[in-house]
């Protein structure tokens, strides 16, 4: 006996039956976007084909992370159903990824379009990060080298910093929301981190599709402590590269990041000692000098003093020597003087003396008494007060006086002759 | 709240020691403050050095499920209904 169905119950026992034969997630149907459309901002709806085949698929607007378009190719996520009303079978599509350079790049390019013009990628709401992290978040996959590059760096740089590992699965079905939910522990514990990272190591454009979706460049941008993110190579750009506060290029150059260097920091620990010691160093030196110099000014000053009371002294000593010198001089010059004058006098006194003595002489053998005693005789005038020297003295007849050595006569003039004899 | 302690440690000391260092770079000496503050950039610097040289990293995996979403429920058979 065959079993007969209503179709209500046929079409709940083909879907149970699909259920268990496609278990959501295990499988994924790629082909190419054909007829997308999306309506009552709610519902999305677009064919899957390749070559041969088509297939309807459905969706949420909620559950569509990605940017859609005719003629990219996708990898869906999801379970196939009959719907009960229309009896159409569709796909009942829970996530999409995106397959090809191509469709990657396109989607790229207009996510990162869209979250530019809303100012996700703003570099004014970039917020610095701490200078030494305490308490860092890691959202990474721990089975991959990022994980280990990071921490080594880490070590190699740095200490005592809590090292929170939130590990995720970084490409695949479960990238996004796990990264989202990582992000969302972040936030509810936002206040223990003060940096977190977001890291994954290199792969193509399709390994690396969670970190251009839309749903992550949300949560870094959402997140309410710093984010450092270094996610593929160097060549490598992602949106939450663009998003995140501080963009590395690897996921060891986000550890160089977010770590400082110990040696560098011991340096400057230094540089700032040698500089401290250098102030105080010199001010020391430069107080020295001016104690030095006060000591040394002192020194002079009372240098000078002594230098200028004995030469006082000496001065005084020397003048006294010289007065004494004076005194002995003057008294020499006053003995020397007196000496002379008296000499002097003596002589004078000799030569007047003689003088004197010979004028006395002269003056006997020229005294009229003498000459009288010679036998000469001398006229005066009568009354024998003026002596008669010229004949203009006496006429005829006047009376003269001579005198002779033993006596006087009185004569009378008998006659003037005005010659001699 | 042995972790906030720490961290005030390191961050907070080294911008101690960056403040004192500028501090005698810009004022004019006071021996007696400078003296104490030579001490404290002294204590500090060593200090810093000691935390430098043992420290190692913690590193702890959280246990959480972060793919438990908090996305609302959509009835999805609403549009075929």
């Amino acid at each position: 006996m065959n079993t007969v169905f209503s179709v209500s119950k046929f079409i709940e026992f083909l879907n149970d039956s699909l259920a268990a034969l496609v278990p959501y997630g295990d499988v994924a149907v790629e082909g190419e976007v054909a007829n997308f459309k999306i309506s009552q901002q709610k519902w999305v709806w677009f064919d899957i084909k390749d070559e041969t085949g088509v297939l309807n698929c459905f969706m949420t607007t909620w559950d569509l992370k990605v940017p859609l378009e005719d003629g990219m190719k996708i990898r869906a996520y999801g379970y196939p159903k009959i719907y009960q009303k229309s009896g159409k079978f569709s796909i009942t599509v829970k996530a999409i990824e995106l397959v090809g350079e191509g469709a990657l790049k396109k989607a790229f390019l207009m996510l990162k379009a869209k979250l530019e013009a809303e100012g996700l990628f703003a570099i004014a709401r970039k917020r610095a990060l701490p200078r030494f992290p305490e308490h860092v978040a890691l959202i990474t996959s721990t089975g991959a080298a990022a994980y280990t590059d990071f921490l080594r760096i880490a070590r190699e740089r740095w200490g005592g910093v809590e090292i929170d590992v939130l590990s995720v699965a970084v490409q695949g079905i479960q990238a996004i929301p796990e990264v989202v939910g990582a992000f969302r522990y972040v936030n509810a514990h936002a206040r223990e981190y003060d940096v977190c990272v977001l890291t994954r190591g290199g792969g193509s454009m399709e390994d690396l599709q969670a970190f251009n979706s839309e749903e992550v460049a949300r949560a870094v941008y959402g997140s309410m402590v710093p984010v450092v993110c270094g996610v593929g190579h160097e060549r490598d750009e992602t949106l939450a590269d663009y998003v995140a506060d501080t963009r590395a290029a690897t996921p060891s150059h986000a550890a160089e990041i977010v770590f400082p260097e110990r040696h560098e920091v011991l340096q400057s620990i230094a540089h700032y000692c040698a500089r401290i010691n250098r102030v105080v160093e010199s001010n020391v030196q430069t107080r020295q000098h001016a104690i030095h110099s006060s000591v040394s000014r002192l020194d002079s000053f009372f240098a000078r003093r002594v230098e200028f009371l004995s030469h006082c002294a000496e001065r005084v000593g020397s003048a006294g020597s010289r007065i004494a010198e004076r005194v002995r001089a003057a008294q020499q010059n006053v003995a020397h003087a007196h000496a002379r004058v008296s000499s002097t006098f003596e002589h004078v006194f000799e030569k007047i003396f003689e003088r004197v003595a010979h004028n006395e002489r002269m003056l006997k053998t020229l005294s009229p008494e003498a000459v009288i005693q010679r036998g000469y005789s001398i006229i005066y005038t009568a009354d024998g007060t003026k002596p008669v020297t010229s004949i203009s003295q006496v006429d005829t007849g006047d009376r003269i006086r001579v005198k002779l050595k033993d006596g006087s006569l009185l004569a009378e003039t008998l006659k003037n002759f005005n010659s001699l004899f | 709240m042995a972790k906030e302690a720490k961290k005030i440690h390191f961050a907070h000391e080294f911008k101690e020691l960056e403040a004192i260092t500028e501090w005698f770079e810009k004022e004019d000496l006071d021996l007696e403050e400078g003296l104490k503050k030579f001490e404290r950039g002294l204590e500090l610097a060593s200090s810093l050095k000691e935390y430098l040289g043992k420290v190692e990293n913690k590193v702890k995996e959280i246990k959480a499920k972060f793919a438990a979403s908090d996305e609302p429920e959509e009835d999805t058979d609403a549009p075929f209904k």
